[in-house]
């Protein structure tokens, strides 16, 4: 029974920082999602399938809660009535065991006896989880895992037998975390280059051992599992604990007659206890199917990334082929946009076509929004997100995106008319930056510092030799578009200084946002003199926690950028500095814990970098108790 | 359930009497269920009520009583009768009709098929008898002894003997008598038996012999007299004690009911059949306000599409109030 692949999290009710739903994606069983907060009434989450699939048997790791129910329905499906009952409502828990805490993380397996019928016959790239715990308000509750199987007669085939195909799943696996979308995507790539030092991209295995998680660690058990032996083909068959398995036990067995149900026996074991051992399992990239589906773009998790850089093994061997497109369907991949001012059915059909290229929709814009698709100006949302700092275009955008099946850059249809400067039209060039880059390497060196220099040619022909065309996935086009755009950045920032204009500058907020748009069909005036940048920051996680008085966050996200240092969106192991000017809060205890090299700054020490245009101590600048 | 609900004393006897008569008509005669429900839910509120109600403004406060029936209390307060009810007593359909149903074996579809042949009473029941069914024929034979409630002291006599006799077949056999004279009433119109084994569930095959196993031994001591009918689930039937002194006097035939039920689905089952059928009601009310259905075989979660969810494990009756945070209630507090 072939796995089917989940591309992303469409979107969920609430997750816990470090409990992200995104880790439902990955097949390891010791990553959960679980509910932000303790005693909510409900929590759902909606994962989409890579493509259209009949779901044969679904088996489900719980996470504390009561109730688990999973539906499915359309990408195009909005409300809750257009999902369909696949799984009905499942006890997971008794409330007992609920006010006891006891067996939080039950292991059932349903076979298509369990599933409803009609659902069942039929193809759907959506799954709706629906969990609920009315029993205990002390439990943050959610799935530790889910696996859904298509029917075992068709789509095994090609992707679980030939290692060649897994290898460059396993490429793109490590490719789609790199995305721009990814919001941590710059710190892994400089961790990445970091680790590049070694020659063998096998032995960096052991180095990363030292900072990676437990969880990282495990998938480098699979990982080498998989260089030495080809484990791939098997080890997608269920892996849980038969010891967990609640009623269905021997007829799920049944159900899965096609690969011998598994060879390596319950790694998923207790999940609360035994995570940390390494487990001899299904590492995504081996998973059978394409494992793009695996990797989708869109990853914020840092799991991923760290998954993403811990088998990073076949890939010089295995280079990509050559010429590959952006497929359309996920052309938009990493734009996450929300519509203002549109009505039905307009407002349908455009939302449709974004939803189409591999866009994300979200009704309200929220942190991880990227663009704000208006109908005109002066609408509440824009508004908001133009004091938010993000992305306002046109809906021609869409259209044309659409209808010329290519990605454009958006920074042609900015709805604030920046459309009339010209440095931002260049600025949306970025493909023939990126090309610029691939030919004038020095202006790579620029950035990186010349000790590092070998290193990055090594990733130069590691990742990009013969993917030059492709996508943003590419680390070292990445990062130089990154650059690029952060010149022009601070170009435009100095521009402005000068010219005591403020309003225009809408996409600074978003980091990213510019290595967004591919493919462009780019005008050529790409020989913009480019200043020098200063690169006091560089190799510098920085997380920006709490609220920042008058828009001083979008400025300190730009200072922090054009300094070459990164932005991390959430609280991962990678930060090495939080900067707040809320002052001392109880949660950095905790953090500290976690992360003994975590620094807490306030503002100013940036701004006195930029003051004084050169890296200061930021020891003058600590937050502390 | 008993066939007549057994008028419950009260402050307002009169009152809930009238509106159970007019219930039984409605159910009866206009076999309209919703309005039997809607007067039988305004006397149960009202005799539960601790007052003496002086008019129908008084009553109307309470939960059930609309407008219509707050009328009706008023005229019955008033005039110490009920136009309504004169007229029904005296409309020669709906009063035969009701009389008919009281025979067991006769609902209110046959009694009316009955009436229409102008078979109206227990006489012209008796010259028609080869028409009737087994059941019917039954019913008919025994209709006086079963119009008469049974003490509580002879349905523990009776609960005694069968728990006793069932332990002689098989000591995993567990029974349940349910009914009001679980809920501590102090006479029972009837006698209902849910019964179950571990070996029967609701996964496994129908197995009727667990059931006539009982059935024939209970015939075997002389207990279970006739049977009305016998499936692989239920059996209903008529039972008596036999007397233990030479001198004392015979008892009563009654009617028995045995239902047979898979161990996994028991509870909800003798939720269910305990009663009384309006906790029931409300009971099942608030499991959907917390987002469960009940019904007497199963618990199940809703899903948001309104999809119900697989049966909950359910071991005891507690298990149910648990699950949808509902406070226990002893059976005897059932009987709202």
């Amino acid at each position: 029974m072939p796995e089917i692949q989940l591309k992303h999290v469409v979107s969920c009710t609430t997750e816990d920082p470090t409990h992200k739903a995104d880790n439902l994606l990955s097949s390891d069983t010791y990553r959960k999602w679980k509910a932000a907060r303790p005693g909510e009434k409900q929590t759902s989450v909606i994962l989409q399938f890579e493509k259209e699939e009949q779901v044969h048997s679904i088996d489900i790791g719980n996470e504390g809660s009561a109730f688990i129910e999973v539906l499915v329905g359309n990408s195009s499906a909005v409300r809750d009535q257009d999902y369909e009952v696949l799984l009905v409502t499942s006890s997971f828990m008794s409330p007992t065991e609920s006010r006891n805490g006891t067996n939080l993380n039950r292991v059932r397996f349903f076979g298509p006896n369990q599933l409803q019928k009609s659902t069942a016959q039929e193809k759907w790239d959506r799954v709706k989880i629906v969990c609920s715990q009315p029993y205990s308000k002390n439990i943050a509750y959610g799935v530790a895992f889910v696996k859904f199987h298509s029917p075992p007669d068709k789509n095994d085939p090609p992707p679980t037998t030939s290692p060649k195909l897994t290898k460059l799943g396993q490429f793109k696996v490590k490719e789609e975390p790199l995305s721009p979308a990814a919001s941590l995507q710059p710190g892994s790539l400089f961790f990445s280059r970091d680790n590049a030092t070694k020659s063998s991209t096998s032995l960096k295995v052991s180095p990363q051992n030292e900072r990676l998680s437990y969880a990282a660690a495990a998938l480098q058990a699979g990982g080498s599992s998989h260089s030495s032996g080809q484990a791939s083909s098997s080890s997608s068959a269920s892996p849980q604990p038969p010891a967990k398995r609640k009623f269905e036990f021997s007829k799920a067995r049944q159900s899965s007659p096609g690969p011998p149900p598994s060879k390596k026996i319950s790694p998923a074991g207790s999940p609360e206890g035994k995570a940390v051992t390494p487990k001899h399992k299904a590492s995504p990239a081996s998973t059978p199917s394409p494992s793009t589906a695996k990797a989708a773009p869109g990853q914020k998790s840092a799991d991923r990334k760290r998954e993403s850089q811990s088998k990073p093994e076949p890939k010089p061997k295995q280079p990509k082929p050559s010429v590959q497109q952006v497929p359309f369907k996920r052309m938009m991949e990493g734009v996450v946009f929300v519509l203002s001012g549109f009505q039905n059915p307009f407002r349908g059909e455009l939302r449709e076509k974004a939803l189409d290229m591999g866009a994300k929709y979200r009704p309200d814009w929220t942190p991880d929004s990227t663009h704000l698709i208006c109908a005109f100006a002066n609408t509440p949302k824009y508004s908001q997100v133009k004091s938010a700092g993000g992305i306002i275009v046109r809906r021609e955008w869409i259209m044309d995106c659409h209808k010329r099946k290519q990605m454009i850059s958006y920074k042609r249809y900015l709805m604030d008319g920046a459309e009339s400067s010209s440095e931002s039209e260049m600025e949306g060039d970025d493909q023939s930056e990126e090309e610029i880059n691939k030919k004038t390497p020095p202006k790579q060196e620029r950035q990186v510092t010349p000790k590092k220099m070998p290193e990055k040619k090594t990733e130069d022909d590691e990742y990009a030799g013969s993917t030059d065309v492709d996508e943003p996935g590419d680390g070292d086009d990445e990062s130089a578009v990154d650059t690029e755009d952060e010149l022009q950045r601070v170009e435009n920032e100095s521009r402005q200084k000068k010219a005591a204009v403020g309003g225009k500058v809408v996409k600074q907020e978003d980091p990213y946002g510019g290595s967004t748009d591919e493919n462009t069909d780019a005008e050529a005036e790409e020989d913009h003199p480019i200043p020098e940048l200063p690169d006091f920051l560089k190799g510098k996680h920085f997380f920006l926690y709490g609220k920042f008085p008058n828009n001083e966050r979008r400025l300190l996200l730009r200072y922090i950028v054009a300094f070459n240092g990164l932005i991390e969106d959430y609280m991962t192991e990678k930060v090495q500095f939080v900067v707040t000017s809320e002052g001392w809060h109880n949660s950095f205890e905790d953090a500290l814990m976690e992360n003994g090299n975590l620094n807490f700054v306030k503002p100013a020490w940036i701004y006195a970098i930029n003051e004084r245009q050169k890296i200061l101590p930021y020891q003058p600048y600590s937050v502390v108790p | 359930m008993s066939k007549r609900k057994a008028p419950q004393e009260s402050l307002n006897e009169g009152i809930t009497d009238f509106l159970v008569e007019l219930a039984n008509y409605e159910k009866n005669v206009n076999r309209a269920i919703h309005k039997y429900n809607a007067y039988r839910k305004a006397a149960s509120t009202i005799s539960k009520y601790p007052n003496k109600i002086k008019n129908g403004e008084e009553a109307k406060k309470l939960d059930g009583v609309g407008a219509k029936i707050a009328e009706k209390i008023d005229e019955f307060l008033q005039t110490g009768k009920l136009r309504k009810l004169e007229k029904i007593r005296n409309d020669d359909t709906s009063s035969s009709i009701n009389f008919l149903t009281r025979v067991t074996g006769i609902g209110p579809a046959a009694a009316r098929k009955f009436f229409e042949e102008g078979v109206k009473t227990l006489e012209d029941l008796k010259k028609i008898e080869h028409k009737l069914n087994h059941h019917q024929q039954i019913g008919l034979k025994y209709f006086e002894e079963f119009e008469k409630r049974i003490p509580r002291a002879e349905m523990e006599q009776m609960e005694t003997l069968i728990l006793g006799e069932l332990k002689e077949i098989d000591t995993e056999y567990i029974g349940t008598i349910c009914g009001s004279y679980r809920r501590g009433a102090a006479s029972s119109g009837d006698i209902d038996i849910l019964l179950t084994h571990p070996d029967y569930t609701s996964q496994t095959q129908k197995q009727p012999k667990l059931l006539h196993a009982v059935v024939e031994h209970l015939e075997s001591v002389g207990f279970v007299t006739d049977t009305l009918s016998k499936g692989d689930t239920k059996f209903m039937g008529v039972c008596q004690l036999q007397p233990s002194d030479e001198d004392e006097e015979e008892y009563l035939h009654r009617r028995i009911d045995i239902r047979l039920i898979p161990k996994d689905q028991y509870y909800c089952g003798v939720l269910y059949f305990t009663g009384s059928d309006i906790f029931n009601k409300n009971m099942r009310t608030h499991a959907l306000e917390k987002g469960f259905t009940l019904n007497e075989y199963t618990i199940r979660p809703v899903g948001v599409t309104g999809v119900a969810g697989e049966p909950l494990l359910v071991d005891s009756e507690r298990d149910i109030f648990e699950y949808i945070h509902y406070k226990y209630r002893e059976p005897k507090e059932r009987s709202e």
